[in-house]
């Protein structure tokens, strides 16, 4: 449905010319929806400006539903009004001067050829009831809660029924709490809708419910692409590991190998660790344990590998789970989320657990 | 206390030279001053207003097409020039910014004799290099001396002041807002049509009601190019009542001149008030930072660049370049001039006058004192409005707000009035003019007032929670978070109080000149040399002004 093959655009500032997109190559298939991820500055928004023609490209090339609307290579490029496609933006773009239905009339009063009124209504108010705003259809644009704002700007972008829907941070502007009621609400749309969606976020949280590819890009680069689970739970690299969620990463060197082929890793001071890696030995290497995939015992264990021993330094509940912050000598910590037990308290000895198929390895840079 | 020395500063410098005016419109004989003994109360200075034929025939008219052919050409060129430096990718950005501003920070009076020099039907220098290059006989082809000339030259006076205008209404449109357009299937003439123009206008609405405003107090221009060419309006009207060819000055018939004149200023600013809140509720600014956007000119480059240098040429380089050649080498000209005409004369004579050592010393007297005068009080006036609860505080706003409503002219006369009829020796002195200066608060208040709002009262009720005093917190957190904002006034107001023609011209003797009007005397005297040396001089100063100011707004800009 969309793709894009070997994007790259740059920007002159004031400290030199800048790689926003260097590279990029996806594709997103029918009625999917594919998130692009990234710490603000990697690039995200400039590639998603390129899918809907507002930034021109310098090289690449990209389809929208098998018609190519940019392409470098052959000075092709449609402008973004000649694109099918619906766009939320980050500060929903209201227009002021319009209200509520007459700005999701917009799309359609606009489009060539012209199209009749009855028309026009019927499919204004249709939208408007999809996103649950058909009883404010009047109502000035200025006088609209940042929740109502973000169901206007998404009836706008659907209204007209193109083949592509873009957002760009469709989210950031609410506060936390209607966050998720709408990240929900959102997702049941897009996938009631059917329509092929890309949509760009910082928020690792928003592109795991909603998408079903995600793209983590960093520095103008796709790092990793996948399904979110796959990119949860096999990151390929200590960046993504890292801004999926929060991680532990503790610095190790491999010693050696044991009689099943696992890499005798030591993470500091008397602590070794069994784990799975195709590492030679001799190679410094970060391991990157998730707080939900350990375990904190009392006692320790029967098995002795793959054990931390430490002190609990501080403890914060966070009601279903509490947090605790391991202090396993050396000057490091570990944090394991795990359930409330009774039996633990700040200052108390603890074995850390470590399941050796849920810990990434990745060789230090 | 403060709530005391600041309404009573603004009723003071204001609201008494204001009602001198009213009580001189109702009292008679005409060329008594209001309390004078033999006077006594009259309608017939209003009567005569409605009567004169002069007024209903040629001042009306004229003053009419003055402001309206000005205000129009002057807002078509300023939105072309804010349109390019903001919203497009048009080379050299900065510096055409700053040479934008030229106008705006010499006194008018320069502009005017360089242009006169320029654009004169016999000897104007563009009139000169027109007629041998088409071979034209006799004086022209353009006239400066004429309502066109009048009108072509207030109006590359004024562009500088929209174009800051129009440029902060374009810098706070999200560009989102058209971008949303084009996603929506428009092209970019529907956008412009159906987005841009309609979420522009009222922002557009108030620049335009203040510009009138503005342009219909103007003196300088119709006083200097109207007068030769006996286009009549009604400032310079009312500047020839105080002055008449022949008999004593006419109190009674200027003041009742002076007030429809007020009323429609003060119309005009409830009118410019009402907007300028409606066009907040508008502002669709999200405080999310977005990277504006520039459209790319491309073929349209050469055009605009060329639309762009005609401006500047014609509004800055041109007039300073001829300024400076005439001090030097007087009427000859650049092509056929000879070393021999080359001469410091001019700048001796005038470093030599007496006039010149005194309008110097006034100049930057006079706006220094009037700088620090009105930023102290606009600073007080602005923490009453924001901060205070005092009961007649918007009524306190209103009067600060007045300031821009009162032409110079006038204010020049209620203070003339006044101290005329006080009998504490300031008229006539260089201290007049420092209260006459005073009164323009408008800027500073505002200035200050924004500031206040910006400045959270948990910053206040912390710095009182960690123990400090009232007075404490003010001088410690509030003033120098105010600073920046304080400061850009002052300058602006020295800049002010620096150009200033009418009101020292009003109130002018010989002992409180300051360099505007005596250069103004010296063109009058027909003495183009030290007139134009003199000029040169100004503009020299003003020329780093142009890039400091620069800075300060765009900083100003920035952090807004």
């Amino acid at each position: 449905m969309l793709n894009v093959t070997a994007l790259a655009k740059s920007f002159v500032t004031a400290d030199g010319t800048v790689k926003a997109v260097d590279d990029v190559t996806l594709s997103v298939a029918e009625a999917q929806c594919c998130a692009l991820l990234g710490p603000s500055g990697c690039g995200k928004t400039t590639a998603l400006r390129c899918v809907a023609g507002l930034e021109q490209a310098e090289r690449g090339r990209i389809e929208i539903g098998g018609r190519a609307v940019s392409d470098a290579a052959s000075g092709l490029f449609v402008p973004v009004h000649d694109r099918s496609i619906g766009m939320v933006f980050q500060s929903y773009a209201i227009w002021p001067h319009l209200d509520v239905h007459d700005n999701v009339a917009y799309p359609l009063e606009v489009a060539r050829p012209r199209l009749a009124r009855v028309e026009i209504e019927k499919r204004v108010m249709d939208v408007l009831a999809l996103v649950g705003i058909d009883a404010m259809a009047r109502r000035p644009a200025t006088r609209l809660s940042g929740g109502q704002q973000q169901r206007v700007a998404l009836a706008r972008a659907i209204v007209r029924r193109p083949q592509l829907l873009l957002l760009d941070e469709p989210l950031s502007n609410l506060d936390a709490r209607l966050r998720e009621t709408m990240r929900r609400e959102l997702a049941a749309l897009i996938r009631q809708i059917g329509i092929t969606a890309l949509f760009v976020t910082h928020d690792q949280a928003e592109a795991l419910a909603l998408a079903d590819q995600v793209a983590v890009m960093d520095q103008g680069r796709i790092v990793q692409m996948g399904p979110p689970a796959e990119i949860y739970d096999r990151p390929k690299t200590l960046f993504v590991a890292k801004f999926l969620g929060a991680a532990n990463v503790l610095s190790g060197l491999i010693e050696g190998r044991d009689a099943e082929g696992r890499a005798q890793v030591a993470i500091g001071g008397p602590h070794r660790l069994l784990l799975v890696t195709d590492r030679p030995p001799g190679i410094a290497v970060d391991v990157v344990l998730r707080p939900e995939n350990l375990t904190i015992a009392a006692q320790p264990p029967a098995e002795a590998f793959n054990v931390i021993p430490g002190r609990i330094a501080a403890l914060t509940f966070q009601g279903s789970h509490v947090e605790y912050e391991v202090d396993i000598g050396g000057a490091a910590t570990v944090r394991v989320l795990a359930r409330a037990q009774a039996d633990l308290g700040r200052g108390m000895a603890v074995w850390v657990g470590v399941d050796s198929r849920q810990v990434a390895v990745f060789e230090a840079s | 206390m403060v709530l005391a020395v600041g309404a009573g500063a603004a009723i003071y410098l204001i609201a008494v030279p204001l009602g001198m005016l009213l009580f001189a419109a109702f009292r008679g004989p005409a060329d008594y001053l209001p309390f004078e003994p033999g006077t006594s109360w009259t309608l017939a200075h209003v009567r005569a207003l409605f009567i004169d034929p002069v007024i209903l025939t040629r001042i009306l008219p004229d003053t009419f097409v003055f402001v309206a052919g000005t205000v129009i050409l002057a807002f078509a060129i300023a939105f072309g020039l804010a349109w390019l430096v903001e919203r497009t990718d048009l080379p050299g950005r900065e510096v055409w910014f700053a040479l934008i501003l030229f106008p705006l920070l010499v006194p008018t009076p320069v502009l005017a004799i360089a242009w006169i020099f320029l654009l004169g039907p016999n000897a104007g220098w563009l009139n000169l290099a027109i007629r041998s290059a088409l071979g034209l006989a006799g004086a022209g082809p353009i006239d400066i001396f004429s309502m066109g000339g009048l009108i072509l030259c207030q109006a590359l006076a004024s562009t500088p002041f929209v174009f800051l205008l129009l440029t902060a209404t374009l810098r706070v449109m999200d560009p989102a807002l058209e971008e949303a357009s084009g996603a929506s299937g428009a092209s970019p003439l529907t956008t412009f049509r159906r987005v841009t123009l309609p979420v522009l206008l009222p922002g557009l609405l108030a620049p335009l009601i203040l510009v009138t405003l503005i342009t219909a107090e103007q003196f300088e221009l119709p006083l200097i190019i109207g007068l030769p060419a006996k286009i009549n309006v009604f400032s310079y009207r009312i500047y020839f009542e105080l002055n008449p060819l022949s008999s004593l000055p006419n109190y009674g018939a200027a003041a009742a001149l002076s007030l429809p004149f007020v009323a429609l200023g003060v119309l005009l600013l409830l009118l410019y008030n009402r907007l300028i809140r409606r066009a907040d509720s508008f502002v669709t600014v999200t405080g999310k930072a977005y990277r504006q956007r520039r459209l790319p000119l491309g073929p349209w480059r050469l055009p605009a660049l060329a639309f762009v240098s005609l401006y500047v040429v014609l509004a800055a380089l041109l007039p300073a370049a001829v300024l400076l050649w005439t001090s030097l080498f007087g009427y000859a000209l650049p092509l056929s001039a000879t070393s021999a005409d080359f001469s410091l004369e001019a700048y001796r004579t005038l470093f030599a006058s007496r006039a010149f050592q005194l309008g110097l010393r006034n100049t930057l007297l006079v706006a220094l004192a009037s700088a620090l005068i009105v930023t102290v009080i606009g600073t007080l006036l602005g923490w009453i409005i924001s901060r205070s609860q005092f009961r007649f505080r918007q009524a306190l706003d209103f009067v600060s707000v007045l300031s821009i409503g009162i032409p110079a002219v006038i204010a020049g006369l209620g203070v003339m009035l006044l101290y005329l009829s006080l009998p504490i020796g300031v008229y006539g002195t260089v201290w007049i003019l420092v209260v006459a200066y005073s009164y323009r608060f408008a800027t500073t208040t505002r200035l200050a007032r924004a500031g206040f709002l910006q400045i959270h009262s948990e910053l206040e009720e912390a710095s009182a929670a960690s123990g400090a005093r009232w007075l404490a917190t003010q001088r410690r957190i509030l003033l120098p978070l105010l600073r920046p904002a304080l400061t850009a006034g002052f300058v602006l107001l020295f800049i002010v109080g620096v150009r200033e023609f009418t009101i020292p011209l009003v109130l002018s003797s010989p002992d409180n000149v300051v360099l505007s009007v005596l250069l103004w005397q010296l063109f009058q005297s027909g003495q183009p040399g030290p007139s134009a040396a003199l000029a040169s001089i100004i503009v020299a100063v003003a020329l780093p002004v142009i890039f400091l100011a620069r800075r300060t707004i765009t900083r100003r800009a920035m952090a807004d």
